[in-house]
């Protein structure tokens, strides 16, 4: 992840359609024009694994069934903890095929129609439920050494708390960190950085001008109608943070993609 | 074996309008899912079929549309989708849809086990199941829980209700309605929902199955909605807590006790 970083390798965060969409065959093109034109910038695509517990597709099978062809460690497939074990597997089976070693572990949200791993599952003992930690040693297990595991920091959480949780999460395996959006400079992100001076660090760009969706990920709430640029948001990212890589959510592939190529300098 | 799932297409939830005029649920232009409860049914019968070997047809009842439920119920398993639509059923109740779908369960012939949702998330109602089995003069077994025994002349169905469950055997063949505790739905590959787009989904009208056009359609019902009206808005009250966590902890346990929450 490293030489992401050093080149300048941005992470396009691309969503698969979800599962109750009525016009497929629109959107797996969609999906597909986007992950070739990520691929052809010598971008990183970022494939979300049922974002806010909407029930889409997977991205190892969006891969695989509409035949695109992933750029040399330029995939990073998002995996959470709502799942079958036999789906799980079946995943991490299919991106060992396609050679997609970047998965970003995550405890996820769920949904009354998604399925969660059991501690069992995962052979996890003296805790009752999965989160990321279980999840990551499980694939360093069954996988041993294959992927590039990434977990998430959120520095909108207790500070405390979540700086247990990212040491649980680096003894399980972690070997980058990618941020919940960051809005300018963040005292959390501050301390991650100086804490985990050797782990590379991506932090999140918000692109898209949607508030309420930003306040949902960000966990407190920020007025509609707050002036929010997210290119001039992603610039001052790459100011602040020169050593991070940038994670890009929600990007406007038809109004923004060709204008963030400039902002990183 | 033979197992046919009865699904039905409902609007989302939050899209969900009352025509003040018909006092019927608007369809028209509003997202169409696959009533949740269904997708239990349709796992059952998946599984049943993983297990011991049986076809698995998928019907339902209403407009051409309604295809896309029969689509996705392909892509988890099953084997073929039957659409029932005639401009004749429209307006059919309960009873008179009970009616038309066991013509078609009739037509299939052979059936050892239908499978239903315990209710639609639109009606509410939970009768269209126990009306198959009436229409057909089938067993029933509703609010099923677990189906932890099935062999080929029958099986055993945990039955949920207010003190408990019972277990009951039954032979078949039967009506079975199931309720969430049963399974975990399985959720479709893109590879199964594009092959499934493939299928050719036979329509079926009135005609088709046999159906006696004076038991369909609201001609053919008892019943007829003659008001509603949405329900009384929930009073929310928000009550916000400062202080240390262990604190605000404390404070909470006391409101959730003082409203015998907990």
């Amino acid at each position: 992840m490293r030489h992401h970083i050093e080149n300048r390798i941005y992470h396009v965060e691309i969503l698969p359609p979800k599962q109750e969409t009525e016009k497929l065959e629109a959107d797996l093109e969609a999906f597909a024009v986007k992950f070739n034109r990520v691929m052809a910038s010598g971008y990183c695509a970022c494939i979300t694994d049922n974002a806010m517990g909407n029930l889409a597709f997977q991205g190892s099978e969006m891969i695989e069934e509409l035949s695109l062809v992933p750029g040399d460690d330029l995939v990073m497939i998002h995996l959470n903890t709502f799942h079958t074990k036999e789906n799980l597997d079946g995943i991490l089976d299919s991106c060992a095929r396609l050679g997609i070693r970047n998965l970003l572990v995550i405890s996820g949200d769920g949904s009354d129609r998604l399925p969660r791993l059991s501690p069992s599952d995962v052979g996890a003992q003296g805790v009752e439920a999965v989160t990321s930690v279980e999840l990551l040693r499980y694939i360093e297990r069954a996988h041993p050494g294959f992927f590039n595991l990434g977990v998430a920091f959120n520095p909108y959480e207790p500070e405390e708390h979540e700086a247990q949780k990212m040491e649980r999460k680096m003894a399980a395996g972690a070997r980058f960190i990618i941020t919940q959006p960051v809005i300018g400079l963040h005292p959390m992100v501050e301390k991650l950085l100086a804490k985990y001076p050797q782990v590379p660090v991506i932090v999140e760009a918000w692109m898209s001008k949607k508030l309420d969706l930003l306040s949902e990920a960000v966990g407190y709430e920020i007025p509609e109608g707050t002036p929010y640029d997210p290119i001039e948001n992603l610039k001052s990212l790459h100011a602040i943070y020169p050593k991070c890589g940038v994670y890009l959510s929600l990007l406007g592939f038809k109004t923004q993609y060709d204008l963030v190529k400039d902002c990183w300098k | 074996m033979k197992i046919v799932v009865c699904i039905k297409q409902v609007p989302a939830t939050s899209d969900a309008k009352i025509d003040p005029e018909t006092k019927r649920i608007v369809r028209e232009g509003i997202k169409a899912v696959t009533n949740p409860f269904d997708a239990y049914a349709l796992e059952e019968a998946v599984r049943i079929k993983e297990r011991l070997g049986a076809e698995v047809i998928a019907l339902t009842m209403g407009p051409p549309r309604a295809d896309m439920v029969l689509r996705e119920a392909i892509a988890v398993g099953a084997d073929r989708g039957i659409l029932l639509s005639d401009r004749a059923f429209g307006g059919s109740d309960t009873w008179a849809t009970s009616y038309a779908l066991s013509k078609a369960v009739e037509r299939i012939g052979g059936v050892d086990l239908v499978l239903c949702g315990k209710q639609a998330i639109d009606g509410d109602t939970a009768q269209v199941g126990p009306g198959i089995a009436a229409q057909l003069g089938w067993a029933q077994a509703t609010y099923v829980m677990a189906m932890p025994q099935v062999d080929e002349g029958s099986f055993t169905a945990k039955r949920m209700h207010e003190d408990g469950w019972d277990l009951c055997r039954i032979a078949f063949p039967a009506v079975v309605t199931v309720v969430k505790d049963l399974n975990q739905p399985r959720i479709p590959t893109l590879k199964g929902r594009l092959a499934a787009q493939k299928v050719e989904i036979p329509t079926w009208t009135a005609a088709d199955v046999g159906a006696d056009l004076s038991k369909i359609g609201l001609d053919g019902s008892p019943t007829r909605v003659v008001k509603t009206e949405p329900p009384p808005a929930r009073n929310k009250e928000t009550l916000r807590i400062e202080g240390s966590a262990a604190d605000c902890a404390a404070a909470l346990v006391r409101e959730l006790r003082q409203k015998s929450l907990v």
